[in-house]
């Protein structure tokens, strides 16, 4: 097959909002995933994409469909071999390889069988033995889950979803098979508000949430166009001409990965995020967590070890939105700091 | 699979549930616990630590394995209650039981993430052994029984909808649960939260001590339970109690008699003291109490009704009691309300606003006065109006059902004998084939010969229900002489209707400059419901913009789901004084409604609340006319009538 040239994430124009939640959920896969709200035709799946295929490969276990790292935990390992209907290889040499970070697509018709996996009827009608197919959500572990119009997906393939995303597991009892295995992933979500909203449980599972919009200023759109052009009409040559760009991005997000840990957060901060979230009413406590968390991101990000109350203010604009308690005839608060006034975020 | 829990210990706050669970952990007699709260509240998270407090008792009871087995959503009937293990038949050519879920789950605890949204064929699984302590399998050629005793435990946000009665009573204990609002709290919980995430397994060490201190407390009060002694008198205080709080059944009384004992057993002490008692109690009483007693009429037309909608159902029949007594003795609503329905007073608020009059307040008593009576003669004549209505629906929901199975939409839940709907159920029909292998031919070299009496299909279910888009009248006119009050309980009966059916909501309210989406489409009544009571009324009538609003809700949800049958209720007295475009507001009114009646799978209903007077404009009569749709006047409606007319609209 022919090598498939990704649009460079670095070449896209303006969204800023949605590019850095992205690489902020890149950085920090704890952040728990960013939902894009906006029209169609905004470089959502591109962006996506792009961002996957500039990122540094990563060690997995070869030899199953589960993406496991060589880290995860013995029993799980030789759990997922079993329902491949694999004898578990010798724990100190455990076949490893390095791949890509893969960004699996979840479409809005997809049957709940391809999303948890299934019994693997072909083996079982020509070997007589049970074995696991495994669906999307192993795939997606520590890959990208990417739906597209998530708030058009069935009701019941959202249950499972949630579950998954909130647990990090996923547990099949259907079909004959029993299982179940690592599944932690980026959720990356994009819908139209126009055509419904999410259910609010499924809202709050998404870290953040992004608000993109075409590009008014006539100059950047040109640019959009040229670019795209230049893209389609040369690709290699195009990324070959972003190649610095792209992997400097990629050192960056490196670099950050590595600061985060040591990033620290003062107290100060910590109880003006608390109170922020308890002024605006916001449900449960993953509004603090993802504050707290995307803040730090920031500031790793920007290359600092200490989080600022600009870091904060960032932070909760992402954060926030969809986590305001709201009235249900309100529409969704784009702007969090018009609600929390001057005072609140610490300065 | 062996997952990093947070430990139980490091859990910040959350007082109440983390007692419930250490009552479980010391008593499995108190028969689980369900958590209810709002989202991101550690309810997950407290009842899986849960689980790592319990393999202690596996352990010291000589259990088995593991002890708390998870219930997912998805899970097929035959993975719950057991079937045909497939691999081993095939090699021992003679029917294997493969135990499912329920086996497992004996004596140790059935969990169930979000069991609100279980599906109800599983409902009635776990409903069945859960009451009769063993699972009896008849199923796949298999015919089994055994023993099933597990502890249930569960968590549920309201928002997601409601539990059934049955299986509320299930639980033992029931715990509220809500977001802590002290900030030095929520600052420890974030810290906790980044450590653990960092590094789970120093987290987990970190509170070494204090989780180990917690396990050996819950040991020695299990090893206590037995020889606590219950003073006699308190056991009377006991029904007392239960009595008091109108509780339904006996099961109250026992779990609270439990959960004093593992009260007690934790204090280490041996005798049960009246403050165990008042400690628990509230646990247990919380999601079995009733109000008052269910009016009669409602427990003969819905006794499967759970207890809220039944409390939540008197409310509405309340509201329209209260109206009358209200208008004749001119008292402030909220002195009748008891504080249990804001509905009554939202209302109430909302009217007021247009200077309304108290004497024609007392004209509308007389109105409603009429939608009290519960008689059998004017529902025998509701009948006959619907019927031929009645009979259409129901070609339309056989077909609709016929191009369900075509479609292969929705979950699998369980297999049958063929019935012509092409949808193989594969697994099911590996597992029927399996027994026979021995004995059959295999000319193609595949493992499995399968032959078609082993076919089986799928059924699926989907939660399809119906979307019910209620287009309220909020302007001005509305707000006159209590129509908006009386539309507004007519509302609220059907989304408790709703509530049951699992039917899917919107509402649209039109006022002033135009129409405006209060709901988009949701499946939470509860939403709706406090939508219904913060609906402000006053301004003029933009009823143009009302239809085309709710007809493009409708035309959005068939995209969507294209074998739907939305239904637009209309509630208006259809004086449409406001246009969207430059015709006059009426004319435009009647284009729409001709023009959007042309998509054949929207349904309308529409509800007049023009007062009858000597003048009468009749506008939303000749609107219905234009839409196709079904009339009736508010003052015909009563409230179950308003419930079976849609009904038998969606059956």
């Amino acid at each position: 097959m022919k090598y498939q040239y990704t649009y460079p994430f670095t070449a896209i124009v303006g969204q800023e909002q949605m590019k850095l939640a992205l690489i902020l959920n890149i950085i920090n896969p704890a952040i728990s995933g960013v939902l894009v709200r906006g029209e169609k035709g905004t470089a959502k799946s591109t962006a996506v994409r792009a961002l996957a295929d500039i990122l540094p490969e990563m060690q997995v276990i070869s030899g199953i469909p589960f993406h496991l790292s060589p880290d995860e935990d013995i029993e799980t390992v030789r759990e997922c071999f079993a329902v491949s209907g694999l004898e578990t290889p010798n724990p100190e040499a455990l076949p490893v390889s390095m791949q890509k970070v893969h960004v699996v697509e979840l479409p809005v018709g997809a049957t709940e069988d391809r999303v948890v996996g299934t019994l693997d009827l072909e083996h079982a009608l020509k070997a007589g033995e049970k074995r696991i197919e495994p669906g999307l959500l192993a795939a997606a572990h520590r890959g990208i889950l990417y739906v597209d119009e998530v708030n058009l997906l069935d009701d019941h393939v959202v249950d499972v979803l949630l579950d998954s995303a909130a647990m990090g597991v996923n547990t099949i009892e259907r079909e004959g098979v029993s299982y179940s295995h690592p599944a932690r992933f980026t959720l990356v979500g994009t819908m139209n508000p126009e055509e419904g909203e999410l259910r609010p449980q499924l809202l709050d599972r998404f870290g953040l949430c992004v608000h993109v919009g075409g590009i008014s200023d006539p100059k950047e759109r040109v640019k959009v166009m040229e670019r795209r052009f230049a893209f389609e009409e040369n690709p290699e040559r195009f990324c070959a001409e972003w190649q610095q760009e792209s992997s400097a991005l990629a050192e960056r997000i490196v670099r950050a990965r590595d600061l985060y840990p040591s990033v620290t957060i003062s107290r100060e901060n910590l109880l003006g995020i608390a109170k922020s979230c308890l002024e605006v009413g916001v449900d449960g406590h993953r509004g603090d967590i993802i504050i707290m968390k995307t803040a730090k991101t920031i500031a790793a990000w920007e290359g600092r070890g200490v989080v600022s109350s600009d870091d904060i203010d960032r932070a909760v604009a992402l954060a926030l939105p969809h986590r305001v308690r709201r009235q249900p005839l309100q529409d969704m608060v784009m702007d969090v700091g018009s609600l929390l006034g001057a005072k609140c975020v610490t300065k | 699979m062996k997952r990093k829990y947070f430990p139980f210990s490091a859990i910040v706050g959350q007082e109440e549930l983390k007692k419930a669970l250490l009552l479980n952990a010391v008593n499995p007699r108190i028969g689980g616990m369900l958590v209810r709260g709002e989202k991101g509240t550690a309810k997950s998270t407290a009842v899986r630590a849960l689980g790592e407090l319990l393999p202690q008792q596996a352990e010291s009871s000589g259990g088995k394995g593991t002890a708390v087995v998870t219930l997912p959503l998805n899970a097929t009937e035959e993975m719950v209650a057991g079937g045909i293990d497939f691999q081993e038949t095939m090699k021992q050519g003679q029917r294997v039981f493969q135990p499912g879920l329920l086996a497992k789950a004996h004596e140790g605890i059935l969990y169930v993430d979000e069991v609100n949204l279980l599906d109800d064929h599983l409902v009635d699984i776990v409903l069945d052994a859960a009451s009769s302590g063993e699972n009896r399998v008849e199923r796949e050629g298999i015919t089994l029984v055994h023993p099933s005793m597990f502890v249930l435990a569960g968590t549920m946000n309201p928002e997601e909808g409601e539990l059934r009665p049955q299986l509320l009573d299930r639980f033992g204990l029931c715990v509220e649960v809500q977001h802590e609002s002290d900030p030095e709290l929520r600052l420890t919980l974030m810290l906790r939260r980044e450590e653990f995430d960092r590094d789970p397994d120093s987290f987990a060490d970190s509170f070494l001590d204090q989780e180990e201190r917690i396990g050996r407390s819950i040991f020695a009060a299990r090893s206590l339970l037995f020889s606590i002694r219950m003073p006699s008198h308190l056991r009377g205080f006991i029904s007392e109690l239960c009595h008091n709080s109108n509780v339904a059944g006996h099961r109250a009384d026992l779990v609270i008699e439990q959960a004093a004992r593992a009260n007690a057993a934790l204090r280490g002490s041996t005798e049960v003291s009246v403050e165990d008692i008042t400690t628990v109690a509230s646990l247990a009483l919380i999601h079995r109490r009733r109000d008052a007693s269910p009016p009669p009429e409602e427990q003969q037309s819905e006794p499967e009704q759970k207890e809220e909608e039944r409390n939540e159902g008197e409310q509405s029949q309340e509201e329209e009691n209260e109206a009358p007594e209200e208008g004749r003795e001119n008292q402030p609503q909220k002195e009748e309300s008891d504080g249990d329905d804001g509905a009554n007073s939202e209302e109430n608020e909302s009217t007021q606003p247009e200077n309304q009059p108290e004497e024609e307040m007392g004209d509308e008593s007389e109105g409603s006065g009429n939608e009290q009576l519960f008689g059998v003669g004017p529902s025998f004549k509701v009948r006959s109006i619907v019927s031929p209505k009645d009979r259409k629906m129901r070609r339309g929901s056989g077909k609709r059902s016929r191009s369900r199975v075509s479609e292969k939409q929705g979950r699998y839940t369980k297999s049958v004998m063929p019935r012509g709907s092409n949808d193989i159920a594969l697994d099911a029909t590996l597992r029927a084939a399996a027994p026979f292998q021995r004995f059959r031919d295999n000319p193609n070299g595949m493992a499995v010969v399968l032959q078609k009496e082993d076919i089986r299909e799928k059924i699926r279910e989907k939660r399809l229900g119906n979307l019910l888009i209620f287009v309220v009248d909020a302007s001005g006119s509305m707000g006159a002489r209590g129509r908006m009050a009386a539309s507004k309980g007519a509302v609220m009966s059907l989304l408790l209707d709703a509530y049951q059916k699992r039917d899917k909501l919107a509402m649209v309210s039109f006022r002033r400059d135009g129409a405006v989406v209060n709901l988009p489409v949701t499946s939470s009544v509860e939403l709706a419901a406090r939508m219904l009571q913060e609906m402000p009324v006053g301004g003029r009538t933009p009823f143009s913009a009302g239809l085309v609003k709710g007809h493009e809700i409708a035309m959005n949800y068939l995209r969507k789901e294209p074998l739907g049958r939305p239904v637009v209720i209309l509630v208006t007295d259809g004086k449409a004084n406001r246009s969207i475009g430059d015709s006059k507001p009426l004319d435009e009114a009647f284009r729409i409604s001709s023009n959007i009646s042309k998509e054949e799978r929207i349904r309308y209903l529409v509800i007049d609340t023009e007062e009858p007077g000597l003048v009468n404009f009749e506008i939303a009569h000749k609107i219905a006319g234009l839409l196709g749709a079904s009339y009736y006047r508010i003052d015909d409606l009563r409230a179950d009538t308003l419930v079976s007319i849609i009904k038998t609209m969606t059956v």
